[in-house]
């Protein structure tokens, strides 16, 4: 939308419609079908998505009159930092938290939303998924550091400012599933995907888990690993904590062609 | 380091991309723009890849082992994708997309395009049973004898451009999947870099398939006749030149 156009939205804003549309993709349980419920609820001012579910709770009954269950999301923080409530909202994926319905209307010029659950991961009911295919990423990527004992093991490495930086964007990462769920090349095991890769560059960059890259790096060169990228790159494009993803991606993918392209030749 | 068949077999397919294809395709375009200056220079060309020392060896593995499995192993690749062009538009979304569509389309071209002037094996064109390879006094006849149907020219040219954008993209592809260009803003330049060749491979392509129907191609005639002059150009026999 350019930039006349999102004037003249917000123009249209200042008078608001009585009421807003909220289309749900809704399933009753895991593997049931699918079905779009209509809801409207009366327009008020700064609503966000959540809010808005809220009000449609309070009073389950679609737009046609029919009554029905409340829908079901998932939520937590409500400040965009768990990652927990993220749905696919009007077709992008992001946080229903921090998904504002005024902004969301000035973007797509009418008065409806819909709201979907990410399609990448098994959807247990209405907009709650089953993200725990990321933890098991996390496991094969070994994306912890490694302590040999509970006695104690001196003072920590040093760090260098510059590399305690670019850490913390890896480590802000909150496993919200929007880099997958945008992913072209994401979905059933086929690709581990730019959140494990991130995270086991967040950890071999750690002074004490550098000594376990290698158990990283095989995690990434399995059949789903690193090589199935497809350079889409739109993970960094819907990543909510600007993580430098495909920085990781490319970065792990010079590793390994130094060390598993080259390395026989120090045989 | 343990790496999977998938890890092995993607590695093969980026680099069977860029040699020996893309290399091949350089030469290829050579070859041809050598059209603009007629029939002999031409036909002297395709002579000359004819005396190519281990010619056979040299097309079954450096051609078409290579397209083989560079074309069939990209067709999985593209299975593998879940297109979402139209909620997700970014630029390189859309080249993503792109990559696998031209990838397609130059399947079938390129099939059509080794049956026909490799093998002669399209009933109905002018190759047929009298293929170029094989017939290099003939060579230039042939193709300009093709390219008078529109049809076959547009879709050479069609071909032509596929191949310049899915050359000079797979150039950026496998220097950002081997870890050579990392930074965005070095990813950012690289990428204008490989849009600018896409578009010098695709207007010297086209100018060396249109050179088949019209002399010199795109270029004003003078600049052809001035090698003319020189003895570098002798007109054909059909005396269109």
């Amino acid at each position: 939308m350019n930039q006349a156009n999102v004037h003249q939205e917000k123009k249209r804003l200042e008078n608001p419609p009585q009421t807003i549309e909220f289309k749900i993709q809704r399933r009753d349980r895991l593997e049931a079908e699918t079905r779009w419920e209509t809801f409207e609820i009366p327009y008020r001012r700064n609503l966000n998505v959540i809010s808005a579910l809220m009000e449609i709770r309070k009073n389950p009954v679609t737009k046609d009159g029919t009554q029905t269950t409340p829908p079901v999301w998932d939520m937590s923080c409500l400040e965009q930092v768990c990652g927990i409530c993220t749905m696919v909202i009007d077709g992008k994926v992001r946080q229903s938290c921090s998904a504002l319905v005024d902004d969301l209307l000035i973007v797509s010029g009418s008065n409806a939303i819909s709201l979907q659950p990410m399609s990448k991961f098994p959807n247990v009911r209405d907009l709650k998924v089953d993200r725990s295919k990321m933890f098991d990423h996390l496991k094969q990527v070994h994306a912890w550091i490694e302590l040999d004992g509970t006695h104690d093991l001196g003072p920590a490495p040093a760090m260098s400012n510059e590399q305690a930086q670019e850490r913390y964007a890896y480590s802000r990462c909150m496993t919200c599933g929007c880099c997958l769920e945008a992913c072209p090349q994401y979905h059933d095991d086929n690709y581990i995907g730019p959140q494990a890769i991130a995270q086991a560059k967040l950890f071999n960059m750690h002074p004490t888990g550098k000594f376990t890259i290698e158990e990283r790096l095989d995690g990434l060169m399995g059949d789903d690993g690193i090589t199935n990228c497809g350079n889409a790159q739109n993970c960094v494009q819907v990543c909510p904590m600007s993580i430098p993803l495909t920085r990781a991606i490319y970065e792990t993918n010079r590793d390994i062609t130094v060390n598993a392209l080259f390395g026989w030749l120090k045989k | 380091m343990k790496f999977s068949n998938t890890f092995l077999l993607r590695k093969l397919h980026q680099i069977t991309g860029i040699v020996p294809l893309g290399a091949f395709f350089f030469v290829h375009m050579f070859t041809n723009s050598k059209a603009m200056s007629g029939e002999k220079v031409f036909n002297d060309a395709v002579a000359d890849i004819h005396h190519i020392p281990y010619l056979l060896f040299v097309e079954i593995f450096g051609i078409f082992l290579p397209l083989l499995f560079h074309s069939i192993y990209g067709i999985i690749i593209s299975g593998e994708a879940r297109v979402n062009n139209f909620n997700y538009g970014y630029g390189r979304n859309w080249f993503y997309t792109f990559q696998r569509i031209t990838g397609a389309f130059l399947f079938f071209f390129i099939f059509f395009h080794i049956l026909n002037l490799r093998f002669g094996l399209i009933p109905g064109l002018e190759s047929y049973n009298n293929p170029v390879a094989g017939n290099a006094d003939k060579a230039f006849d042939i193709v300009a004898a093709e390219f008078q149907n529109p049809f076959i020219l547009t879709f050479y040219i069609l071909g032509i451009a596929a191949t310049a954008w899915h050359l000079a993209y797979g150039i950026w592809l496998f220097a950002v999947d081997w870890g050579i260009i990392i930074g965005e803003k070095a990813q950012k330049y690289a990428l204008y870099a490989c849009l600018a060749l896409a578009f010098g491979l695709f207007a010297v392509g086209t100018n060396a398939a249109i050179a088949f129907v019209r002399p010199c191609g795109l270029f004003p005639k003078v600049f052809c006749s001035e090698l003319e002059k020189k003895g570098v150009v002798v007109p054909n026999k059909s005396g269109k030149f």
